[in-house]
């Protein structure tokens, strides 16, 4: 799947779970059929039949396939009802805007200011595009707007290669502020400490 | 068309994601979304509703009404209503796919609304690999001739051939061409705009049915010629022409019909409102008398397909 699709996928899981408490569903199902989901809304049309035995392959590697007996039949009707159910819980507000248009709009014109050898020595975009892909392990796309996220990937990214906006230090407005209204420093850390947390969550697991 | 197991139908989540996005004078505004109970009594089968907007009247069924007079500058506000209505939906990348009068609603105001999204979808202006839309779209009698010959990879311009037949249909007050099928439809086309060809129309030899079906041969364009008993209007004809082109890359956009001098000359477009005033009753096309053969009951409570065992889709404007 793509970016896109990957990124409403995971919104629709955390914004299910904000609404209800994890222990009253099962999160395996709920993902599954998020997949599926946006998967529609996103227009890359995937099958049924193939969500429910990839996503049963992988949760179950050491098993052989899923036959297509009760067991295959019970977890369709299952997806569909719950495909259904999260469309309630999210009251048909199936629409949802991405940082990723910001982000490929702001690195091309952060790309346009940095020095042509820096520009072919740093992957910036790989690691901002990863970064952004990765923000989705956590809730940090419900908590802000689609625009502060993408300035503070961004923000991340350059951070992480050490790399320095030319004029930053002269300049009137910083480069930041150029690309979206409203945003702050503070906004900027504060998302980018919510990133980091999700990553100490994956080494803490 | 939709596999019924496939779980929340794709058209009917598309319908809502349109009508969300969309926010426009002259777009149907969705209200809420409701549902039904499922109890016993309709087997646990739900039925969910769109709620909209209320309109009085449809365009189809004011048009079968001869009482209902439309001056030229009431022409011109309902089409210029209209066009802003295609160019608001097509800058935000939709295609309507189901342009025809009956889905053309007004308000007793005056204010014209597109309505039906349900065959609309989202578009894409392809780079290298063409889109592979279905070509099985909108109502025979305003279908374009390049979905007929089985174009995949089309645009706005589909809903524009719709606004045309719309137009003409302002002064004829039925619709212009009514075809019974496909190959039928072609051969009206032809006769009124002219044979289909490779010279007016490059690259139609490109198409998967331009050689597999028999194309009238030798007809003249006599799309001014025809209407002129009708619209008297020269701006009006020469609008007419360029929205009924038979090559969509020729044929006028929404914003360049907008510009038009029909639009921009005496009579200027004038409000609905007082016209609309004197019918207090609403006029919707299944209110009417059958004003043709063949008629099929659109406008009110319309069944969608109804692809899931879970529940089925109604409508109600």
């Amino acid at each position: 799947m793509e970016a896109v699709p990957l990124a409403s996928a995971s919104t629709i899981y955390h914004k299910f779970f904000q609404r209800f408490h994890p222990s009253t569903w099962d999160p395996y199902l709920i993902a599954t059929t998020s997949l599926y989901l946006a998967a529609k809304l996103e227009e890359e049309h995937l099958r049924l039949t193939d969500i429910i035995n990839v996503c049963y392959r992988t949760f179950n590697k050491d098993r052989p396939p899923l036959d297509m007996g009760v067991s295959y039949w019970c977890q369709r009707e299952n997806l569909v009802q719950c495909e259904l159910y999260i469309i309630r819980a999210l009251k048909f507000h199936v629409s949802f805007t991405h940082p990723h248009k910001f982000l490929l709009h702001y690195l091309k014109s952060v790309y346009d200011w940095l020095d042509p050898v820096v520009k072919q020595k740093v992957p910036i975009a790989t690691t901002a595009w990863a970064i952004l892909r990765d923000s989705y392990h956590g809730n940090v796309c419900l908590e802000y707007s689609p625009e502060h996220i993408a300035v503070a990937v961004l923000y991340f990214a350059l951070q992480c290669h050490g790399v320095e906006v030319p004029y930053s230090d002269t300049a009137e407005y910083e480069w930041w502020q150029v690309l979206t209204e409203d945003i702050t420093l503070r906004r900027i850390r504060m998302i980018i400490s919510a990133i980091i947390d999700i990553y100490d969550l994956e080494v803490a697991s | 068309m939709e596999n019924e197991k496939e779980g929340f139908p794709i058209t009917a989540l598309r319908e809502i994601r349109i009508l969300q996005l969309l926010k426009h004078e002259n777009v149907v505004s969705l209200l809420e979304i409701c549902r039904t109970k499922a109890t016993q009594f309709n087997r646990y089968k739900s039925t969910f509703y769109l709620v909209f907007e209320f309109c009085e009247h449809d365009l189809a069924g004011l048009l079968s009404n001869a009482n209902v007079k439309f001056s030229l500058g009431e022409i011109k506000k309902v089409m210029q209503q209209l066009l802003n209505g295609l160019y608001y939906i097509h800058s935000n990348k939709i295609l309507h796919r189901d342009m025809k009068a009956a889905n053309i609603l007004l308000t007793k105001n005056g204010v014209l609304k597109l309505a039906d999204f349900g065959l609309a979808r989202a578009f894409s202006h392809s780079k290298g690999q063409p889109n592979r839309y279905t070509n099985r779209v909108v109502t025979l009698w305003y279908r374009p001739p390049e979905l007929l010959l089985g174009e995949r990879n089309y645009g706005p311009s589909i809903d524009l051939w719709g606004a045309g037949c719309i137009m003409a249909e302002m002064w004829t007050r039925s619709p212009i061409m009514q075809g019974s099928t496909e190959q039928h439809q072609l051969q009206l086309i032809s006769q009124l705009c002219g044979s289909i060809t490779r010279d007016i129309w490059p690259g139609v030899d490109n198409l998967e049915l331009f050689t597999k079906l028999e194309l009238p041969a030798g007809q003249k364009r006599k799309v001014k010629e025809r209407l002129k008993l009708y619209v008297r209007d020269q701006f009006a004809l020469d609008l007419l022409d360029k929205l009924l082109a038979l090559d969509p890359k020729q044929r006028i956009d929404a914003d360049s019909a907008l510009n038009h001098d029909f639009f921009w000359t005496d009579p200027m477009p004038l409000e609905l409102g007082r016209m609309l005033s004197q019918h207090t009753t609403s006029m919707f096309e299944f209110l009417a008398p059958p004003r043709r053969r063949g008629i099929h009951p659109h406008g009110g409570q319309k069944p969608m397909q109804q692809p899931n065992p879970d529940q089925h889709f109604e409508r109600v404007f």
